[in-house]
């Protein structure tokens, strides 16, 4: 079995962002970037089939500048086989662009399986996964979180509101994981080793024209701090009176 | 006595080949299966191990009964084997004494010395045979750990000095008058023998002799096949032993993770311990010391450092064999046999596919270790169990990610955020707003340079209640007026979590980090009030290039007080405190007296209760070797017991110097429904600042 996972280098999000001096982009100094989690159980659900299977074949697809290098190399520690960089000079917001490029890479590339985070933790559009499965005309299931994969058919489990759908679609799909399906492991030395020494392909991405693009960015309002009224029996009355009057939930 | 003396130089040749043959054949396991490691640096230091822990016995001495009685017999038998040398020689060369080369007077005290030593081996001896064989501690009990061999060593000493006394006194018998008041054992015996016939004295002299010469010679040649193997290994041992300097205890060996050709990190067999372990393993009597003392095990938990030494001997005994084409093997039942397994029945196969991972130590035991170092701290022959659950730790984390899922968050957050929780790295200093503490950079660009850094970490920057610790601490620098700095966000986790929990590599990652910050600032001077920062960054962070002095926080005030710098509320309060001592400041650095000094100069009319075990023999909180992150479901929480034993002194209040120790003593008060307060010590000392 060949299976593609498309990871996402982010930034770390513990952490307070900052607005860039142009206005519609982050400030990426002092960040610390790291693989989408969404991702990581992606390639963590295309390793434990290899697991099964050893015949399997894992490729790491990512769209960056050279930085998501690092973030493919630790997909490689990870355990699988070998990586593709679509290098661009940065990642364009507009999903449809991005897709495209990632679809032009993976439509002749056999693969059984083409696995995505169900989003990132940055744009949070939720859509490249969709319209890759869409561009290459394959069977497409969004946010999963149990896979089973037998021969040339597939079932999933959904979480979706209120309840739970199972579905089962042929081989080649296209999926995209959500929280829940798996932990993704832990690279130890000895694959951080192994990873230097395997394939990572560089190539120029296809992105086309991007329709959709950020104008500005602003931060959340800052939120009141809390307030102490007092402390026991005596403060219920006047925390009344400010929940009825001022907070007006009451 | 021609006859004679031609069997017993027949007798001698044959015994000490088989032993130099048995002897030969474990050094050679050990050096072939091991992996090299130098012992051959502070030779001060080691000869120091050598007189007090070897010879002076100090570390058995810990344990007062059994100690005082094996003390006696190891001096006894350093003594009695000059005696042994006489009777060996005489035998070889019919009529020779040692009164043939000593002075008069020397040669009486010799003989005094035999004398006396004979018959207190002989009387420790007795009380150690009713102890194991009547008393039986629960220390010397555990699965398959069976006292056999031990009752057969002891009865051959016994049996040693009967016979050197009984030898004297059919002597003395047959001489009337040759005897002086110098062998007063020998001489009383010989008085009961005055009636028995001249060839009954000579036969029970002749008896006397051949007994005993015939069994030194046969107790030695026992001892390789006995876990008693200690007799003959303890001292190199001790002399051997883990150190890495003057003052420097526990540091972990450094680890070349980019060295070309090595293929294992860590170790998952005894193929890639260093041969000291494997003497280790060999000089382990199975005394169970470090067991009784290990807070996992006393807790209920399936670690055992003496099982950790006793599967490491059992496992080389399994492999070197086949690993150093020994044909000439014999058995040895009891290095092979012992607690948690037997290693004498697999087949060839199956010993090459083993390993001490898994086939004999599993992963369960190894994460139970709080690393307090109380096993290495009680093992009278300086044996470091604690080397090799770090080795297998590491092996286990750096080749195959195999530990506690509940650590990966830790790593993950260590390496994204540098600090073992997922806080906002940008708010590490926001603990001091407000205080008028400048950070490293602010002060550099201000052109000052501080007298000291203050190093807060993780715990300090970030835990609710450890913050309180660094604000507390900084009031106190700041009413000496100390001028000092924090590093602010440029502060990251020590990688002492990292460390200890085998991960290496991410360990090196952060180590270097803050090496690079500090060696940027030319930082010199580190204060911080984090005995695992303060023992990292000051004993560890050298291997990597880093070198600064490291104070930990009690040692500092503690100095501040002596020299009047801190303005005190001269009365305080008449309390009861009990100080409970961390391991990484205590057996890891030996530092006992400052916290309790400190208590006590802040608080002149406070009196100081100790709970049972304390100071080098103090139990953990529970927090070490990562165990802060890690679930505790297995018996007993080792905080909950800990806390019990402090709040059983009847304190007011309990005293800490650990942020770790902090949250587990903390919550070990609330799960006991507690007021007690717990307080690190610079509180106690802000508190009193006028």
């Amino acid at each position: 079995m060949k299976i593609a996972v498309c990871i996402k280098r982010v930034p770390d999000m513990d952490v307070r962002f900052k607005i860039a001096a142009i206005g519609n982009a982050v400030d990426e100094a002092g960040l610390k970037f790291d693989m989408n989690d969404f991702d990581s159980w992606a390639v963590e659900a295309a390793l434990q089939i290899k697991d099964r299977d050893a015949a399997t074949e894992v490729v790491i697809v990512s769209l960056g500048t050279d930085a998501v290098q690092e973030t493919i190399r630790k997909a490689l520690a990870m355990g699988a086989d070998r990586g593709v960089e679509l290098k661009t000079d940065h990642i364009p917001f507009d999903g449809l662009a991005i897709a495209r490029a990632l679809a032009a890479e993976l439509k002749d590339g056999g693969y059984d399986l083409v696995l995505f985070g169900k989003q990132s933790a940055d744009s949070s559009n939720g859509v490249v996964g969709a319209m890759v499965g869409e561009l290459l005309g394959l069977p497409l299931v969004t946010a999963i979180s149990k896979l089973e994969i037998s021969g040339q058919k597939g079932s999933a489990k959904r979480e979706i509101e209120g309840g739970q759908e199972f579905v089962e679609f042929p081989l080649p799909a296209v999926l995209t994981i959500d929280q829940g399906l798996n932990i993704a492991r832990y690279p130890a030395l000895k694959g951080i080793m192994a990873a230097k020494k395997k394939p990572l392909e560089v190539k120029p991405a296809q992105l086309g024209a991007q329709t959709v693009t950020v104008t500005q960015m602003e931060l959340p309002p800052e939120r009141a701090p809390g307030r102490i009224i007092g402390e026991g029996v005596a403060a219920v009355p006047e925390l009344v009176r400010l929940l009825q009057t001022e907070a007006k939930v009451l | 006595m021609t006859i004679g003396r031609g069997v017993f130089i027949f007798v001698v040749v044959v015994t000490l080949a088989f032993f130099s043959y048995n002897a030969q054949r474990l050094v050679r396991y050990m050096r072939t299966v091991g992996r090299p490691d130098d012992r051959s640096d502070n030779p001060v230091t080691r000869i120091r191990n050598l007189i007090l822990i070897g010879f002076g016995q100090t570390k058995i001495l810990r344990d007062p009964v059994a100690g005082s009685l094996h003390a006696l017999v190891f001096w006894g038998f350093v003594v009695l084997t000059i005696g042994t040398g006489e009777i060996i020689i005489s035998g070889l060369f019919p009529g020779f004494s040692y009164a043939m080369i000593l002075p008069g007077p020397i040669y009486a005290l010799y003989t005094l010395s035999q004398e006396l030593f004979a018959l207190l081996v002989l009387a420790a001896v007795t009380v150690l045979l009713y102890r194991r064989i009547v008393v039986k501690p629960a220390r010397l009990q555990g699965d398959k750990v069976h006292s056999g061999d031990a009752i057969l060593i002891l009865s051959m000493i016994g049996a040693l000095m009967v016979s050197l006394l009984s030898l004297g006194a059919f002597e003395f018998a047959l001489h009337p008058g040759s005897g002086t008041i110098f062998q007063p054992i020998s001489l009383a015996l010989s008085h009961a023998l005055t009636g028995l016939p001249t060839w009954g004295l000579e036969a029970g002299r002749a008896t006397s002799w051949w007994f005993h010469a015939l069994l030194i010679l046969i107790f030695l040649n026992y001892l390789p096949y006995s876990k008693h193997l200690h007799v003959l290994t303890s001292l190199p041992n001790t002399y051997l032993s883990n150190t890495s300097g003057p003052g420097v205890k526990g540091a972990m060996s450094y680890m070349d993770l980019e060295a070309e050709g090595v293929e294992h990190f860590g170790a998952s067999d005894v193929t890639q311990l260093g041969w000291k372990n494997l003497l280790d393993s060999y000089s382990c009597t199975e005394c169970g010391r470090c067991t009784a003392a290990c807070p996992a095990h006393i807790t209920g938990k399936l670690l055992s450092p003496r099982k950790i030494m006793i599967n490491t001997r059992q496992r080389l005994m399994e492999l070197a064999p086949l690993a150093t084409g020994d044909f000439g093997e014999f058995e040895h039942p009891q290095l092979s046999a012992g607690e948690g397994g037997d290693a004498g029945d697999a087949t060839a196969t199956a010993a090459l596919q083993n390993t001490l991972l898994d086939n004999y130590i599993t992963e369960e035991e190894l994460w139970a270790c709080t690393s307090c170092r109380a096993c290495v701290q009680e093992c009278p022959v300086s044996i470091d169990q604690l080397d090799i659950i770090n080795e297998l730790r590491r092996s286990l984390v750096l080749m195959e990610s195999r530990f506690p899922p509940e650590i990966q968050p830790a790593f993950e957050s260590m390496e994204r955020n540098g600090s073992p929780w997922a806080f906002n790295p940008g708010d590490r200093g926001k603990w001091a707003e407000g205080m008028d503490i400048p950070t490293m950079a602010e002060m550099i660009e201000r052109g000052e340079r501080p007298e000291v850094l203050f190093w807060v970490g993780c715990m300090g920057s970030f835990d609710d209640r450890a913050k309180k610790i660094a604000v507390a601490f900084a009031r106190v620098l700041q009413a000496a007026h100390v001028r000092f700095a924090i590093l602010g966000q440029e502060e990251k986790c020590n990688g002492d979590p990292a460390r200890r929990m085998g991960n290496e590599y991410l360990y090196q990652m952060l180590a270097r980090d803050n090496i690079e910050t500090l060696d940027r600032y030319g930082v010199e001077t580190i204060v911080t009030n984090c005995p695992h920062c303060f023992h990292q960054i000051g004993n560890e962070y050298p291997q990597l290039g880093g070198n600064y002095e490291v104070i930990h926080h009690s040692t500092y005030i503690e100095k501040l007080l002596e020299e009047n710098r801190l303005p005190l509320n001269g009365e305080g309060k008449q309390l009861t405190v009990a100080y409970h001592d961390s391991c990484y400041l205590g057996r890891y650095n030996d530092v006992y007296e400052a916290p309790r000094e400190t208590l006590r100069r802040s608080l002149p009319m406070m009196t100081l209760v100790e709970p049972p075990r304390t100071r080098s023999k103090a139990l953990c909180c529970g927090a070490g070797g990562g165990r802060m992150w890690m679930e505790e479901t297995v018996g007993k929480r080792i905080n909950a017991e800990r806390t019990e034993e402090l709040l059983a002194t009847g304190a007011d209040v309990l005293a800490v110097a650990c942020p770790f120790c902090m949250t587990m003593i903390g919550d070990g008060v609330k799960g006991q429904d507690s007021d007690v307060p717990v307080y690190d010590i610079s509180e106690v000392v802000a508190q009193q600042l006028l």
